[in-house]
């Protein structure tokens, strides 16, 4: 790790690093080279990945669980978690590094929540598959976890289906599913896109404490830049499968790197003028520099 | 342009049923663009749906140009005031082609020289004639919402009611969309109603919000608090707080607000 972020070195040795990650998934229209030799380390931080839809943000997030689809390769230099390496580490392995060590929360929870089972037997399921302990136990585990996730009355939540959830709820009982396991990397892709802005606060809150009070490594995936920007400690913007630039997330305003300021600059903002907003013009040229998170892009 | 006195809805029975809006009042000029912000629930997009005719059994009194709208919309109210949904994924038929989705409401309403007016508005909301025997699914989501936007301009309405209209697009095409929507109504001098959550993306179309919350409109913006924040209300002030990215200190004192 080299250039802007490194006036502040890291405490330890980073739990996730990455270096020369590339996905490639083989469709009927011929190769489709999602990720595109993205390099980065994960300590104990919240780290943002911002981009547009297609630009890799989401498989990069994927693939650090191997959890590409089936038509999808990944490969890379080095994909090292807390001194394990994924990229060779058998199903078994991976089965225990998901979930226990690694979580992920997924975007929307309508789709991703078990409809037939009540959330807290899933909360408790997630608990009981990676510990072996008595239901009671987890049923308690399940229920002191709901409670931090500040949900009120968590015994009436308990039993409740997914369906009789609100949005906010239902992304809250993920979250608690996820934390129940105390893993030591957190990856939310899109976490809050489906929620209400004073929800979604709420639920980057929870995010937030875990970060402070475990010392969980968080990746937050995103289309927000304002949103990540605020919330983490360090922003990578993506396009086109690459890692266009690398921000230390409280000097966004110096972004250098033109799609990262065209990404601020057509932002609507709240200042009651209604020009019209600077439209975003791509260079093909940002294609063709080498990606990694190497710091500021030079012109 | 449009009046709305004193609107509800209930929606279910007995111990179910939910008034979704209650003495809802709405009053909108020529020409001018209005927004409502609220949160899922807030029964913004509701009110929309009954003046566009979705739904039919509110209650109170809907005047558009002075006219008041039947529960039982006419072929002309219906032609003067169109809509443009949330999805452009959901919303065009995956199986017929631009030309057929723009076609469509010409017939119903028998209009005449089609094909001109076709390619018109085609370029109007600027996609080209290439355009025009392609299916959904050939078209990005922008493109989409352009045909989403022709379809309900293609009428020549006066009022366009934009429901989410960029919601579930990427930020940059957002910009595109809200740029082409304020060119296309200074041009035509359309009136608009634009619902969304976002409150930045409707403070930059519109002039005027109302901020719903559980029914009932809680309090109205000028630009002015818009840019300054100077509210009245708690909740507009939550939102307007939240609109402005993470902020931990600010978030501890936010409350739920029944």
């Amino acid at each position: 790790m080299n250039g802007s972020f490194n006036k502040e070195p890291l405490r330890e040795e980073p739990m996730l690093s990455v270096r020369d990650l590339h996905v490639r998934f083989s469709t009927s229209k011929g190769l489709v080279h999602a990720v595109r030799g993205v390099s980065f380390d994960l300590g104990r931080e919240r780290l943002g990945i911002v981009g547009e839809s297609g630009s890799g943000k989401s498989q990069t997030g994927r693939a650090l669980l191997r959890l590409t689809a089936g038509n999808g390769r990944i490969e890379a230099e080095k994909l090292m978690f807390s001194g394990m390496d994924l990229m060779h580490a058998n199903a078994r392995t991976m089965r225990n590094i998901r979930g226990s060590r690694i979580s992920m929360i997924m975007q929307d929870p309508k789709y991703s929540l078990n409809p037939v089972l009540t959330v807290g037997a899933q909360i408790a399921e997630s608990c009981r598959r990676h510990e072996n302990i008595p239901r009671t136990e987890a049923k308690k585990r399940a229920l002191s976890m709901l409670d931090t996730v500040h949900i009120r009355e968590p015994e009436k939540v308990y039993s409740l289906y997914p369906h009789q959830v609100s949005g906010g709820m239902g992304q809250r009982i993920m979250i608690a599913m996820m934390l129940i396991t105390n893993p030591d990397v957190m990856i939310a892709d899109e976490p809050t896109s489906a929620l209400d802005v004073t929800v979604q606060m709420q639920v980057l809150s929870l995010l937030d404490d875990m970060v402070r009070e475990r010392g969980m490594g968080l990746v937050l995936i995103s289309h927000d830049l304002q949103l990540v920007s605020s919330f983490c400690d360090r922003v990578l913007v993506m396009y086109g499968g690459r890692i266009m630039e690398t921000l230390d997330a409280k000097r966004l305003d110096e972004a250098q790197h033109p799609y990262t300021r065209g990404l601020l600059n057509c932002l609507p903002r709240l200042d009651g003028r209604h020009d019209d907003l600077p439209v975003l013009e791509r260079d093909p040229a940002w294609l063709a520099q080498p990606s990694d998170a190497s710091g500021v892009f030079e012109q | 342009m449009i009046d709305i006195n004193d609107f509800s809805i209930t929606f279910g029975s007995g111990k179910n049923q939910i008034q979704a809006v209650k003495n809802f009042n709405l009053s909108v000029a020529e020409g001018e663009s209005f927004g409502l912000v609220g949160e899922s629930g807030s029964g913004k997009s509701t009110v929309l749906r009954a003046m566009v005719g979705i739904y039919s059994h509110w209650t109170g009194t809907i005047r558009i140009d002075g006219q008041p709208i039947a529960h039982k919309r006419t072929p002309a109210s219906r032609k003067h005031m169109q809509m443009v949904f949330q999805d452009p994924y959901g919303s065009l038929h995956p199986r017929r082609t631009v030309d057929a989705t723009l076609s469509e409401p010409l017939i119903i309403h028998g209009m005449d020289k089609r094909e001109e007016r076709v390619l018109k508005i085609l370029g109007e909301v600027g996609l080209g004639p290439e355009y025009r025997f392609r299916y959904p699914h050939q078209l990005s989501g922008g493109q989409r919402q352009r045909v989403a936007i022709a379809r309900a301009l293609i009428l020549e309405p006066r009022v366009i009611l934009l429901d989410e209209p960029t919601s579930a697009l990427d930020v940059s095409v957002q910009a595109e969309i809200l740029n082409l929507l304020s060119a296309l109504r200074k041009a035509h001098g359309l009136t608009y109603v634009m619902v969304s959550h976002d409150l930045a993306v409707v403070g930059h179309l519109c002039s005027r919000i109302a901020v719903m919350n559980r029914g009932v409109v809680v309090e109205e913006m000028s630009e002015d608090q818009m840019r300054t924040g100077d509210l009245k209300h708690e909740y507009t002030r939550q939102l307007w707080t939240a609109s402005h990215g993470y902020d931990r200190k600010a978030l501890a004192g936010f409350k739920e607000i029944a």
